[in-house]
């Protein structure tokens, strides 16, 4: 039994250390250019959070849609240098826009990018925790991207699933919410099957589920449904919640953690 | 012709982005700007007209209040050579911070009725447009003098409308956050409270546009399609 009908949402009403990811599809229309209301909520719901003194880091793709759209470029281009320099552009511009729109609420952020070494040298390892620990206890919201000017993984493979689940095991976060371009996991590919219902809530990963997660994502974002569970993996031996929904409507963090039923709960139980 | 973006007319009074005509208010202008970028981010074609050579013109000019007559058309119009330059560099600073580029389009009635001059201008807008730029269009207020003596910039947008073949007028109110939005023939103005509400009609907005039908041609027109 991978999924269940026991309900542990209780558990979210008490989350204080956050982790919130946003792909490039709900960061963008489906041209590619920055969907700026959306990116406008976002920071609105953030910001409230952290009012509330929770603790909030965003993780966020959208760097290379956004230099391609500052450069005109129409199709976001297959050739790995050329996203990577286009990341280099957009990555400067994204924080720019991060940091006007947080700055109306009165928030600070921070850029931090980050590279897969995080994971396997323990001196990067520590040092990214320290500084993200600081970070936030110095009441600013950390923006995080995989620096995807000297690192390919994302743009290769995950559309940051699974650096967020990384950072969130990092600085040992209550939640991680991962907002998508569905509204949670499915039996099947909605798109395609008709009778494909969304798994409310999820207590282990096996092989059965991600076969269930095959397939799903957009032209402008790499992650589907297996990332999200590699992810979801992480998060488990780390013991934290993690929970995908739609990012179209990103206040609906506020009824997540009202404990409503809301996209797909990661529930690890405890042994 | 045939086009599958929908074409925005983006009427805007310059007050309406200032303090009450006192100096530009960076927060409203910046709102503005927002609005009309995410509209062209989101795929629309979208074309500004604006006023504002004059009253900013008019700010830059306040050390020489006494050389001023603000009731000479003269002077005016001198004023507004200066303030177009102004109002242009604003939109394009403005503009930037959201990756948006702005052209300057200074429109003379006397192309009415050339049919040779119309074509000149909708072949321009045209192609900035499929450029990706966004136009700002004013009365070039420095030769032309229908624009300030009417003290009113809605003909000026139908018009543009008209010329570059849009599908829809939407003009900024006096309220703040406050939008009419015109179709192509419709009978009646929608009005919005806030941006969202923008958003959420202009998505829909496809079925109410009367392909062969007109805009009100003025706002008196327009206020009696308000309900």
């Amino acid at each position: 039994m991978e999924t269940t009908t026991l309900n542990y949402r209780e558990v979210l009403k008490n989350k204080e250390k956050i982790v919130v990811k946003i792909g490039t599809s709900s960061l963008t229309f489906e041209n590619g250019r920055l969907n700026f209301l959306r990116i406008e909520k976002i920071v609105n719901v953030l910001s409230t959070l952290r009012k509330q003194n929770k603790k909030v880091l965003l993780v966020t793709s959208g760097a290379i849609a956004v230099g391609a759209g500052r450069l005109g470029f129409v199709e976001k281009p297959k050739d790995l240098a050329k996203k990577q320099a286009l990341a280099a552009i957009g990555q400067a511009e994204l924080m720019k826009i991060y940091q006007k729109f947080f700055a109306e609420h009165g928030q600070s952020v921070a850029q931090v990018l980050l590279t897969k070494d995080v994971v396997t040298i323990p001196v990067r390892h520590q040092n990214a925790k320290k500084t993200l620990n600081k970070l936030l206890d110095l009441g600013i919201i950390p923006i995080i991207n995989e620096n995807d000017t000297i690192s390919t993984y994302e743009i290769v493979f995950g559309d940051n699933d699974t650096l967020s689940a990384i950072v969130a095991s990092l600085i040992d976060a209550d939640l991680l919410i991962m907002f998508s371009d569905i509204d949670g996991l499915y039996t099947g590919d909605p798109r395609f099957d008709k009778n494909a219902t969304l798994i409310k809530t999820v207590t282990k990963i096996d092989d059965n589920l991600i076969e269930k997660a095959n397939g799903a994502g957009t032209s402008f974002s790499t992650g589907g449904m297996i990332t999200k569970l590699a992810a979801a993996k992480i998060c488990f031996e780390a013991g934290i919640d993690m929970v995908i929904t739609n990012g179209k409507d990103p206040a609906i963090i506020f009824d997540i953690l009202e404990a409503k039923e809301i996209g797909t709960h990661f529930h690890p139980l405890k042994n | 012709m045939k086009r599958d973006k929908l074409r925005i007319v983006f009427r805007v009074e310059f007050i309406t982005l200032t303090d009450n005509g006192k100096d530009i208010n960076p927060r409203k202008f910046d709102r503005f700007v927002r609005v009309v970028s995410n509209l062209r981010n989101s795929g629309k074609d979208v074309i500004i007209v604006s006023s504002g050579a004059i009253a900013l013109g008019l700010l830059k000019c306040k050390d020489k209040n006494n050389m001023i007559d603000e009731n000479c058309l003269t002077d005016l119009q001198a004023v507004a050579a200066i303030g177009q330059a102004e109002l242009i560099r604003e939109y394009q600073k403005f503009f930037d911070e959201y990756n948006q580029i702005v052209a300057q389009v200074l429109y003379v009635s006397d192309i009415n009725g050339n049919q040779e001059r119309i074509e000149n201008a909708r072949n321009t807008f045209n192609t900035l447009l499929d450029m990706g730029i966004i136009p700002v269009v004013n009365e070039n207020d420095a030769v032309s003098t229908i624009d300030i003596e009417l003290n009113d910039n809605y003909p000026l947008a139908v018009r543009i409308a008209e010329i570059t073949n849009s599908d829809i007028i939407i003009i900024k109110s006096e309220n703040e956050n406050e939008y009419l939005i015109i179709a192509k023939g419709a009978k009646q103005v929608i009005v919005v409270k806030n941006e969202i509400e923008l958003y959420d009609k202009i998505k829909n907005i496809n079925k109410i546009i009367v392909p062969e039908g007109k805009f009100p041609a003025t706002l008196k027109e327009l206020e009696l399609l308000k309900n």
